[in-house]
Protein backbone atom coordinates (compact mmCIF):
# COMPACT_ATOMS: atom_id res chain seq x y z
CA UNK A 1 0.00 0.00 0.00
CA UNK A 2 1.68 3.34 -1.05
CA UNK A 3 1.28 5.64 2.05
CA UNK A 4 -0.15 8.77 0.89
CA UNK A 5 2.86 11.88 1.39
CA UNK A 6 1.26 14.50 3.50
CA UNK A 7 3.14 17.94 3.24
CA UNK A 8 4.42 19.12 6.76
CA UNK A 9 2.06 21.55 8.71
CA UNK A 10 2.47 23.91 11.62
CA UNK A 11 0.39 21.33 14.92
CA UNK A 12 -1.99 22.46 16.04
CA UNK A 13 -4.06 21.87 19.39
CA UNK A 14 -2.48 20.00 22.18
CA UNK A 15 0.59 19.18 19.94
CA UNK A 16 1.76 22.13 19.45
CA UNK A 17 1.46 23.23 23.23
CA UNK A 18 3.97 20.44 23.63
CA UNK A 19 6.45 21.59 21.18
CA UNK A 20 6.46 25.04 22.74
CA UNK A 21 6.50 23.49 26.49
CA UNK A 22 10.68 22.85 26.37
CA UNK A 23 10.72 27.09 25.41
CA UNK A 24 8.41 28.03 28.21
CA UNK A 25 10.41 26.24 30.72
CA UNK A 26 13.66 27.76 29.45
CA UNK A 27 12.37 31.48 29.34
CA UNK A 28 10.64 30.29 32.70
CA UNK A 29 13.82 28.99 34.04
CA UNK A 30 15.90 32.03 33.35
CA UNK A 31 13.52 34.17 35.07
CA UNK A 32 13.49 31.92 37.77
CA UNK A 33 17.23 32.94 38.05
CA UNK A 34 17.03 36.42 37.83
CA UNK A 35 14.47 36.76 40.54
CA UNK A 36 16.58 34.36 43.01
CA UNK A 37 19.92 36.97 42.05
CA UNK A 38 17.55 39.81 42.99
CA UNK A 39 16.72 38.45 46.23
CA UNK A 40 20.49 37.62 46.77
CA UNK A 41 21.23 41.02 46.04
CA UNK A 42 18.61 42.15 48.18
CA UNK A 43 19.92 40.44 51.48
CA UNK A 44 23.49 42.61 51.08
CA UNK A 45 21.53 46.09 49.22
CA UNK A 46 24.33 48.34 48.57
CA UNK A 47 26.81 46.50 49.89
CA UNK A 48 28.04 44.45 46.92
CA UNK A 49 31.52 46.67 46.12
CA UNK A 50 32.58 45.78 50.34
CA UNK A 51 31.66 42.09 49.63
CA UNK A 52 33.74 42.11 46.92
CA UNK A 53 36.65 42.79 48.44
CA UNK A 54 35.56 41.36 51.77
CA UNK A 55 36.41 38.32 49.71
CA UNK A 56 40.36 39.04 49.39
CA UNK A 57 39.80 39.20 53.17
CA UNK A 58 39.64 35.49 53.51
CA UNK A 59 43.27 35.10 52.01
CA UNK A 60 46.23 35.31 54.30
CA UNK A 61 48.22 37.36 52.25
CA UNK A 62 48.79 37.69 48.65
CA UNK A 63 51.27 35.14 49.25
CA UNK A 64 48.68 32.20 49.15
CA UNK A 65 46.94 34.04 45.85
CA UNK A 66 50.29 33.71 43.88
CA UNK A 67 50.57 30.41 43.89
CA UNK A 68 46.68 30.13 43.35
CA UNK A 69 46.88 32.43 40.31
CA UNK A 70 48.91 29.86 38.12
CA UNK A 71 50.72 31.98 35.50
CA UNK A 72 48.37 34.90 35.46
CA UNK A 73 49.60 36.60 38.80
CA UNK A 74 49.90 39.96 36.81
CA UNK A 75 46.39 39.85 35.19
CA UNK A 76 44.90 38.57 38.88
CA UNK A 77 47.09 41.81 40.11
CA UNK A 78 44.73 43.68 38.09
CA UNK A 79 41.47 42.62 39.10
CA UNK A 80 42.47 42.84 42.99
CA UNK A 81 43.86 46.67 41.87
CA UNK A 82 40.35 47.18 40.25
CA UNK A 83 38.84 45.59 43.65
CA UNK A 84 41.04 48.19 45.94
CA UNK A 85 39.81 51.44 44.19
CA UNK A 86 36.26 50.48 44.69
CA UNK A 87 37.05 49.93 48.43
CA UNK A 88 39.01 53.08 48.66
CA UNK A 89 36.23 54.92 46.72
CA UNK A 90 33.32 53.05 48.56
CA UNK A 91 35.18 54.10 51.92
CA UNK A 92 35.71 57.51 50.68
CA UNK A 93 32.05 58.60 49.93
CA UNK A 94 30.80 56.68 53.17
CA UNK A 95 32.51 56.04 56.36
CA UNK A 96 36.36 57.23 55.75
CA UNK A 97 36.87 54.13 57.24
CA UNK A 98 39.58 51.84 55.59
CA UNK A 99 40.76 49.11 58.01
CA UNK A 100 41.62 47.28 55.05
CA UNK A 101 43.30 48.89 52.86
CA UNK A 102 46.74 47.88 53.98
CA UNK A 103 46.12 44.29 53.53
CA UNK A 104 44.08 44.72 49.98
CA UNK A 105 47.46 46.78 48.79
CA UNK A 106 49.81 44.43 50.45
CA UNK A 107 48.08 41.66 47.60
CA UNK A 108 48.18 44.06 44.27
CA UNK A 109 51.85 44.13 44.94
CA UNK A 110 52.54 40.34 46.06
CA UNK A 111 50.86 39.37 42.91
CA UNK A 112 52.49 41.86 40.80
CA UNK A 113 55.79 43.07 42.76
CA UNK A 114 56.89 45.81 39.95
CA UNK A 115 53.31 47.45 39.78
CA UNK A 116 54.69 51.13 41.12
CA UNK A 117 51.70 52.53 40.85
CA UNK A 118 49.66 50.66 43.35
CA UNK A 119 52.46 51.27 45.43
CA UNK A 120 52.38 55.03 44.91
CA UNK A 121 48.39 55.39 45.15
CA UNK A 122 48.83 52.71 48.10
CA UNK A 123 50.98 54.64 50.17
CA UNK A 124 49.82 57.88 49.83
CA UNK A 125 46.20 56.96 50.77
CA UNK A 126 47.76 54.58 53.22
CA UNK A 127 49.34 57.78 55.09
CA UNK A 128 46.95 60.57 54.59
CA UNK A 129 43.48 58.71 54.35
CA UNK A 130 43.93 55.71 56.43
CA UNK A 131 46.44 57.22 58.72
CA UNK A 132 48.82 54.56 58.68
CA UNK A 133 52.28 56.65 57.51
CA UNK A 134 54.13 53.35 59.25
CA UNK A 135 52.35 50.83 57.01
CA UNK A 136 52.95 53.03 54.27
CA UNK A 137 56.33 53.31 54.81
CA UNK A 138 57.14 50.00 54.64
CA UNK A 139 54.91 48.76 51.49
CA UNK A 140 57.18 51.70 49.67
CA UNK A 141 60.28 49.93 51.72
CA UNK A 142 58.23 46.51 50.31
CA UNK A 143 58.40 48.12 46.69
CA UNK A 144 62.19 49.70 47.03
CA UNK A 145 63.29 45.63 47.54
CA UNK A 146 61.68 44.94 44.07
CA UNK A 147 62.42 47.47 42.14
CA UNK A 148 66.02 48.97 43.64
CA UNK A 149 66.11 51.11 40.31
CA UNK A 150 62.55 52.95 40.92
CA UNK A 151 62.77 56.51 42.42
CA UNK A 152 59.49 57.57 42.49
CA UNK A 153 58.84 54.98 45.53
CA UNK A 154 61.96 56.35 47.32
CA UNK A 155 60.38 59.93 46.62
CA UNK A 156 57.33 58.91 48.08
CA UNK A 157 58.84 57.53 51.38
CA UNK A 158 60.70 61.16 52.03
CA UNK A 159 57.60 62.30 51.19
CA UNK A 160 55.82 60.70 54.00
CA UNK A 161 58.85 60.96 56.08
CA UNK A 162 58.84 65.09 55.70
CA UNK A 163 55.55 65.51 55.60
CA UNK A 164 53.54 63.05 58.08
CA UNK A 165 56.10 62.03 60.29
CA UNK A 166 58.48 65.58 60.44
CA UNK A 167 61.48 63.49 60.57
CA UNK A 168 63.58 65.05 58.08
CA UNK A 169 66.74 63.29 58.41
CA UNK A 170 65.10 60.41 57.24
CA UNK A 171 63.04 62.44 54.61
CA UNK A 172 66.71 63.58 53.49
CA UNK A 173 68.33 60.36 53.08
CA UNK A 174 65.30 59.12 50.58
CA UNK A 175 65.14 61.86 49.03
CA UNK A 176 68.74 61.62 48.55
CA UNK A 177 68.23 57.75 46.64
CA UNK A 178 65.63 58.97 45.06
CA UNK A 179 67.71 61.70 43.33
CA UNK A 180 70.52 59.41 42.18
CA UNK A 181 68.33 57.00 40.65
CA UNK A 182 67.90 56.87 36.96
CA UNK A 183 64.83 58.83 35.66
CA UNK A 184 65.01 60.58 38.87
CA UNK A 185 62.88 64.02 38.52
CA UNK A 186 65.12 67.38 39.28
CA UNK A 187 62.63 68.04 42.13
CA UNK A 188 63.85 65.12 43.83
CA UNK A 189 67.86 66.35 44.70
CA UNK A 190 65.53 70.20 45.20
CA UNK A 191 63.87 68.00 48.48
CA UNK A 192 66.94 66.48 49.69
CA UNK A 193 68.38 70.14 49.91
CA UNK A 194 65.18 71.29 51.87
CA UNK A 195 64.83 68.51 53.95
CA UNK A 196 68.62 69.74 55.32
CA UNK A 197 67.54 72.52 55.96
CA UNK A 198 64.42 71.13 57.71
CA UNK A 199 62.42 73.74 55.98
CA UNK A 200 58.59 73.21 56.93
CA UNK A 201 56.42 76.12 56.05
CA UNK A 202 53.38 76.01 54.14
CA UNK A 203 54.76 76.99 50.41
CA UNK A 204 57.29 73.71 50.49
CA UNK A 205 54.33 71.47 51.66
CA UNK A 206 52.38 73.05 48.99
CA UNK A 207 55.10 72.73 46.40
CA UNK A 208 55.42 69.11 48.07
CA UNK A 209 52.05 68.23 47.31
CA UNK A 210 51.95 69.74 43.95
CA UNK A 211 54.85 67.40 43.24
CA UNK A 212 53.07 64.81 44.07
CA UNK A 213 49.98 66.25 41.70
CA UNK A 214 51.84 66.40 38.53
CA UNK A 215 53.66 62.91 39.44
CA UNK A 216 50.19 60.83 38.51
CA UNK A 217 47.51 60.34 36.03
CA UNK A 218 45.43 58.63 39.11
CA UNK A 219 42.64 61.06 39.40
CA UNK A 220 41.78 59.42 42.69
CA UNK A 221 45.23 60.26 43.86
CA UNK A 222 44.88 63.81 42.16
CA UNK A 223 41.98 64.85 44.14
CA UNK A 224 43.49 63.32 47.64
CA UNK A 225 45.99 66.00 46.97
CA UNK A 226 43.54 69.06 46.38
CA UNK A 227 41.73 68.27 49.86
CA UNK A 228 45.22 67.87 51.32
CA UNK A 229 46.26 71.14 49.41
CA UNK A 230 42.69 72.99 51.01
CA UNK A 231 44.10 71.62 54.19
CA UNK A 232 47.21 73.15 54.05
CA UNK A 233 44.94 76.49 52.99
CA UNK A 234 42.96 76.27 56.22
CA UNK A 235 46.10 75.67 58.75
CA UNK A 236 47.81 78.63 57.20
CA UNK A 237 45.05 81.06 57.44
CA UNK A 238 44.70 79.86 60.81
CA UNK A 239 47.72 80.05 61.63
CA UNK A 240 48.36 83.59 60.27
CA UNK A 241 45.21 84.75 62.08
CA UNK A 242 46.41 83.24 65.62
CA UNK A 243 49.50 84.85 65.62
CA UNK A 244 47.65 87.91 64.77
CA UNK A 245 45.94 87.46 67.88
CA UNK A 246 49.12 86.42 70.10
CA UNK A 247 50.38 89.72 68.89
CA UNK A 248 47.04 91.62 70.20
CA UNK A 249 47.35 89.84 73.52
CA UNK A 250 51.05 90.76 74.05
CA UNK A 251 50.30 94.24 73.34
CA UNK A 252 47.11 94.57 75.19
CA UNK A 253 46.57 91.84 77.73
CA UNK A 254 43.08 90.62 76.10
CA UNK A 255 42.19 88.27 72.97
CA UNK A 256 40.23 90.31 70.57
CA UNK A 257 36.53 90.09 70.87
CA UNK A 258 36.16 88.66 67.29
CA UNK A 259 38.17 88.42 64.45
CA UNK A 260 37.28 91.63 62.55
CA UNK A 261 38.78 93.39 65.75
CA UNK A 262 42.21 92.38 64.22
CA UNK A 263 41.77 94.09 60.88
CA UNK A 264 40.61 97.37 61.95
CA UNK A 265 43.23 97.73 64.38
CA UNK A 266 45.61 97.07 61.74
CA UNK A 267 47.23 93.62 62.88
CA UNK A 268 45.75 91.74 59.95
CA UNK A 269 44.99 92.90 56.54
CA UNK A 270 42.20 91.20 55.74
CA UNK A 271 40.61 87.74 56.92
CA UNK A 272 41.40 84.75 54.74
CA UNK A 273 38.92 83.11 52.88
CA UNK A 274 37.58 80.21 54.38
CA UNK A 275 37.81 76.81 51.92
CA UNK A 276 35.28 74.97 52.89
CA UNK A 277 33.03 78.02 52.51
CA UNK A 278 32.43 77.85 56.43
CA UNK A 279 33.19 81.11 58.60
CA UNK A 280 36.25 81.57 60.90
CA UNK A 281 35.92 82.89 64.60
CA UNK A 282 37.80 83.48 68.16
CA UNK A 283 36.45 81.72 71.28
CA UNK A 284 38.56 81.93 74.47
CA UNK A 285 42.31 82.48 73.06
CA UNK A 286 41.84 80.63 69.94
CA UNK A 287 41.10 80.93 66.09
CA UNK A 288 38.31 78.20 64.93
CA UNK A 289 36.56 77.28 61.75
CA UNK A 290 33.12 76.54 61.29
CA UNK A 291 33.75 73.67 59.17
CA UNK A 292 33.80 70.88 61.41
CA UNK A 293 36.80 68.05 60.60
CA UNK A 294 34.55 65.38 59.26
CA UNK A 295 33.21 68.28 56.32
CA UNK A 296 36.57 69.37 55.42
CA UNK A 297 36.78 68.30 51.50
CA UNK B 1 61.29 10.38 6.06
CA UNK B 2 61.05 14.21 6.07
CA UNK B 3 58.20 14.15 3.42
CA UNK B 4 56.45 11.28 5.61
CA UNK B 5 56.35 13.79 8.78
CA UNK B 6 55.20 16.71 6.65
CA UNK B 7 52.82 15.44 4.65
CA UNK B 8 51.24 14.06 8.61
CA UNK B 9 51.73 17.28 10.23
CA UNK B 10 49.64 18.95 6.84
CA UNK B 11 47.14 16.59 7.50
CA UNK B 12 46.62 17.23 11.00
CA UNK B 13 46.43 20.94 10.53
CA UNK B 14 44.20 21.14 8.01
CA UNK B 15 41.85 18.80 10.40
CA UNK B 16 42.95 20.69 13.39
CA UNK B 17 41.92 24.61 11.44
CA UNK B 18 38.40 22.97 10.88
CA UNK B 19 37.79 22.06 14.38
CA UNK B 20 34.81 24.22 16.11
CA UNK B 21 36.76 24.29 19.42
CA UNK B 22 39.80 26.08 17.90
CA UNK B 23 37.98 28.63 16.23
CA UNK B 24 35.50 29.65 19.53
CA UNK B 25 38.72 29.69 21.52
CA UNK B 26 40.16 32.08 19.30
CA UNK B 27 36.81 34.52 18.97
CA UNK B 28 36.62 34.15 22.96
CA UNK B 29 40.44 35.13 23.65
CA UNK B 30 39.70 38.19 21.18
CA UNK B 31 36.35 39.11 23.48
CA UNK B 32 38.24 39.18 26.53
CA UNK B 33 41.15 40.91 24.91
CA UNK B 34 38.09 43.63 24.03
CA UNK B 35 36.84 43.40 27.36
CA UNK B 36 39.69 45.00 28.98
CA UNK B 37 38.50 48.47 27.00
CA UNK B 38 35.49 48.31 29.29
CA UNK B 39 37.56 48.11 32.69
CA UNK B 40 40.07 50.74 31.34
CA UNK B 41 38.26 53.93 32.88
CA UNK B 42 37.91 52.32 36.46
CA UNK B 43 41.50 51.59 36.79
CA UNK B 44 43.03 55.39 37.90
CA UNK B 45 45.97 55.86 34.98
CA UNK B 46 46.99 52.14 35.04
CA UNK B 47 44.58 51.27 31.72
CA UNK B 48 47.59 50.74 29.82
CA UNK B 49 49.07 47.94 32.12
CA UNK B 50 45.73 46.29 32.66
CA UNK B 51 45.14 46.03 28.74
CA UNK B 52 48.56 44.68 28.16
CA UNK B 53 48.34 42.15 31.58
CA UNK B 54 45.00 41.15 30.25
CA UNK B 55 46.20 40.73 26.55
CA UNK B 56 48.74 38.24 27.15
CA UNK B 57 46.94 36.47 30.02
CA UNK B 58 44.30 35.74 27.56
CA UNK B 59 46.65 34.70 24.98
CA UNK B 60 48.53 32.25 27.00
CA UNK B 61 45.32 30.92 28.56
CA UNK B 62 43.23 30.11 25.49
CA UNK B 63 46.37 28.58 23.69
CA UNK B 64 47.22 26.47 26.39
CA UNK B 65 42.99 25.55 25.84
CA UNK B 66 43.11 24.61 22.70
CA UNK B 67 46.75 22.57 23.20
CA UNK B 68 44.84 20.86 26.04
CA UNK B 69 41.42 20.64 24.44
CA UNK B 70 42.27 19.63 20.24
CA UNK B 71 45.64 18.06 21.58
CA UNK B 72 44.06 15.71 23.63
CA UNK B 73 42.21 13.65 20.97
CA UNK B 74 44.99 13.88 18.27
CA UNK B 75 46.01 10.74 18.52
CA UNK B 76 42.96 8.69 19.72
CA UNK B 77 40.66 9.69 18.16
CA UNK B 78 42.66 8.13 14.87
CA UNK B 79 42.77 5.15 16.81
CA UNK B 80 39.17 5.07 17.55
CA UNK B 81 38.55 6.31 13.85
CA UNK B 82 40.40 3.26 12.90
CA UNK B 83 42.28 5.62 10.36
CA UNK B 84 45.72 4.84 12.06
CA UNK B 85 45.44 1.58 10.21
CA UNK B 86 45.76 2.82 7.18
CA UNK B 87 47.98 5.15 7.53
CA UNK B 88 50.48 2.75 9.78
CA UNK B 89 50.03 0.26 6.66
CA UNK B 90 51.74 2.59 4.59
CA UNK B 91 55.29 2.77 5.18
CA UNK B 92 55.09 5.42 8.10
CA UNK B 93 57.53 4.54 11.34
CA UNK B 94 55.30 5.16 14.36
CA UNK B 95 57.79 8.00 15.57
CA UNK B 96 57.08 9.55 12.20
CA UNK B 97 53.31 9.24 12.88
CA UNK B 98 53.93 10.74 16.31
CA UNK B 99 55.90 13.64 15.33
CA UNK B 100 53.72 15.04 12.60
CA UNK B 101 50.44 14.86 14.43
CA UNK B 102 52.95 17.04 17.12
CA UNK B 103 54.44 19.43 14.51
CA UNK B 104 50.66 19.53 12.95
CA UNK B 105 49.02 20.95 15.71
CA UNK B 106 52.28 23.29 16.77
CA UNK B 107 51.53 25.02 13.41
CA UNK B 108 48.29 25.32 14.56
CA UNK B 109 48.74 26.60 17.38
CA UNK B 110 51.29 29.09 15.99
CA UNK B 111 49.10 30.42 13.87
CA UNK B 112 46.52 31.20 16.46
CA UNK B 113 48.56 32.62 18.30
CA UNK B 114 50.07 34.95 15.22
CA UNK B 115 45.63 35.70 14.72
CA UNK B 116 45.16 36.61 18.97
CA UNK B 117 48.37 38.70 18.66
CA UNK B 118 47.37 40.79 15.28
CA UNK B 119 43.97 40.83 17.50
CA UNK B 120 45.82 42.12 20.49
CA UNK B 121 47.92 44.96 18.62
CA UNK B 122 44.70 45.93 16.92
CA UNK B 123 43.25 46.79 19.92
CA UNK B 124 45.32 48.57 21.76
CA UNK B 125 46.06 50.03 18.42
CA UNK B 126 41.94 51.20 18.66
CA UNK B 127 42.10 52.19 22.41
CA UNK B 128 45.30 53.86 22.03
CA UNK B 129 47.36 51.85 24.53
CA UNK B 130 50.82 52.58 24.03
CA UNK B 131 52.12 49.28 22.09
CA UNK B 132 55.74 47.69 21.79
CA UNK B 133 56.72 44.92 19.80
CA UNK B 134 59.03 44.33 23.27
CA UNK B 135 55.62 42.35 24.43
CA UNK B 136 56.64 39.69 21.58
CA UNK B 137 59.38 38.39 23.80
CA UNK B 138 56.66 37.07 26.39
CA UNK B 139 54.94 35.37 23.53
CA UNK B 140 57.91 33.53 22.09
CA UNK B 141 58.03 32.32 25.76
CA UNK B 142 54.23 31.09 25.59
CA UNK B 143 55.93 29.60 22.17
CA UNK B 144 58.00 27.42 24.58
CA UNK B 145 55.73 26.92 27.17
CA UNK B 146 53.06 25.28 24.56
CA UNK B 147 55.55 23.09 23.26
CA UNK B 148 55.77 21.10 26.40
CA UNK B 149 51.62 21.10 27.19
CA UNK B 150 51.17 20.28 23.39
CA UNK B 151 54.06 17.19 23.67
CA UNK B 152 52.46 15.99 27.25
CA UNK B 153 48.98 16.78 25.70
CA UNK B 154 49.85 13.74 22.36
CA UNK B 155 51.58 11.61 24.83
CA UNK B 156 48.47 11.32 26.96
CA UNK B 157 46.42 10.78 23.64
CA UNK B 158 48.34 7.80 23.07
CA UNK B 159 46.90 5.72 25.72
CA UNK B 160 43.92 7.42 27.80
CA UNK B 161 40.69 8.88 26.16
CA UNK B 162 40.05 12.85 24.86
CA UNK B 163 38.66 13.59 28.24
CA UNK B 164 40.92 12.29 30.33
CA UNK B 165 43.82 13.47 28.33
CA UNK B 166 42.28 17.18 28.43
CA UNK B 167 42.01 16.61 32.11
CA UNK B 168 46.02 15.16 32.90
CA UNK B 169 47.23 17.49 31.09
CA UNK B 170 45.48 20.16 32.38
CA UNK B 171 46.51 18.72 36.22
CA UNK B 172 50.20 18.84 34.64
CA UNK B 173 49.77 22.54 33.13
CA UNK B 174 49.00 23.65 36.63
CA UNK B 175 51.54 21.80 38.84
CA UNK B 176 53.93 22.80 36.39
CA UNK B 177 53.87 26.24 37.34
CA UNK B 178 53.61 25.30 41.08
CA UNK B 179 57.00 23.01 40.95
CA UNK B 180 59.02 26.13 42.65
CA UNK B 181 57.08 25.42 45.62
CA UNK B 182 57.21 21.95 46.15
CA UNK B 183 61.03 22.81 45.56
CA UNK B 184 60.31 25.02 49.03
CA UNK B 185 58.13 21.98 50.02
CA UNK B 186 61.48 19.68 50.22
CA UNK B 187 63.79 22.22 51.51
CA UNK B 188 61.25 23.27 54.36
CA UNK B 189 60.26 19.36 55.37
CA UNK B 190 62.19 17.59 58.15
CA UNK B 191 61.32 14.27 56.14
CA UNK B 192 63.89 13.05 54.56
CA UNK B 193 61.23 10.72 51.78
CA UNK B 194 58.98 14.09 51.60
CA UNK B 195 62.03 15.84 50.53
CA UNK B 196 63.59 13.42 48.52
CA UNK B 197 60.07 13.22 46.21
CA UNK B 198 59.80 16.60 45.97
CA UNK B 199 63.37 17.02 44.07
CA UNK B 200 62.25 14.06 42.55
CA UNK B 201 58.82 15.95 41.48
CA UNK B 202 60.94 19.43 41.12
CA UNK B 203 62.77 17.82 38.58
CA UNK B 204 60.86 15.41 36.69
CA UNK B 205 57.86 17.67 36.32
CA UNK B 206 58.06 20.67 33.77
CA UNK B 207 58.82 23.85 35.17
CA UNK B 208 56.01 25.88 33.09
CA UNK B 209 57.14 29.22 35.30
CA UNK B 210 60.43 29.17 33.40
CA UNK B 211 58.45 30.55 30.66
CA UNK B 212 56.36 33.66 32.15
CA UNK B 213 58.21 37.05 31.64
CA UNK B 214 54.52 38.48 31.01
CA UNK B 215 55.45 40.91 33.77
CA UNK B 216 58.85 41.82 32.93
CA UNK B 217 57.91 42.88 29.63
CA UNK B 218 54.74 44.52 30.06
CA UNK B 219 56.83 46.73 33.01
CA UNK B 220 59.65 47.37 30.67
CA UNK B 221 62.10 45.78 32.24
CA UNK B 222 65.30 44.58 30.52
CA UNK B 223 65.42 40.67 29.55
CA UNK B 224 68.22 38.55 30.48
CA UNK B 225 69.35 36.79 27.19
CA UNK B 226 70.39 33.88 29.10
CA UNK B 227 67.21 32.89 30.70
CA UNK B 228 65.92 33.10 26.98
CA UNK B 229 68.48 30.90 25.79
CA UNK B 230 67.80 28.36 28.66
CA UNK B 231 64.29 28.52 28.12
CA UNK B 232 64.22 27.39 24.65
CA UNK B 233 66.89 24.93 25.43
CA UNK B 234 64.55 23.62 28.14
CA UNK B 235 61.41 23.51 25.91
CA UNK B 236 63.22 21.56 23.02
CA UNK B 237 64.80 19.35 25.53
CA UNK B 238 61.84 18.48 27.73
CA UNK B 239 59.49 18.02 24.37
CA UNK B 240 61.78 15.78 22.74
CA UNK B 241 61.42 13.81 26.01
CA UNK B 242 58.19 13.61 26.17
CA UNK B 243 57.67 12.83 22.26
CA UNK B 244 60.08 10.15 22.90
CA UNK B 245 58.02 8.34 25.34
CA UNK B 246 55.02 9.27 23.09
CA UNK B 247 56.70 7.34 20.48
CA UNK B 248 57.48 4.01 23.54
CA UNK B 249 53.93 4.24 23.97
CA UNK B 250 52.65 4.25 20.92
CA UNK B 251 54.79 1.82 19.80
CA UNK B 252 53.76 -0.71 22.40
CA UNK B 253 50.37 -0.42 21.37
CA UNK B 254 49.20 -3.64 19.11
CA UNK B 255 47.88 -2.90 15.59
Amino acid sequence: MVEEIRPRSAPTGPGRLARLLPLVLIIWGFVGVYLLQLTFDGTSKGKMRERLVRELMYFPSGQFLRPAAIEYQTAASDVVWLRAIQYYGHHLMTDRRYDWLGHVFEIVTELDPRFIGAYHFGAITLAWDANQPREAIELLVKGMRANPMNWQLPFDAGFIHYMLLRDYRKAGVFFEIASKLPDAWLVTSRWAAVSVAKAGSYDTAREMWLDIYRSTDNKALRALVLRQIRVLKLEESIDLMQQAADRFYAERERYPYELEELVREGYLEQIPREPYGGRYFIRDDSVRTTTPPGRRD
Amino acid sequence: MLRRVIGIAHNTFREAIRDKVFLTLIVFAILVMGSARVVQPLTLGEGSKVMKDIGLAAITFFSVLIAVLVGGRLVYKEVEKRTVFIILAKPVRRWEFILGKYLGLMTVLVASLGVMTAGFYLIMFITGTPASAYLLWALLMTCFELAIVTATAVLFSTFVTPVASAVFTFAIYVVGHLTRDLRLLAAMSPSPVVKFVSQLLYYVLPNLSNFNIRGEVVHGVVLNPQTLVLAAGYAVLYTATLLLISTFVFGRKDF
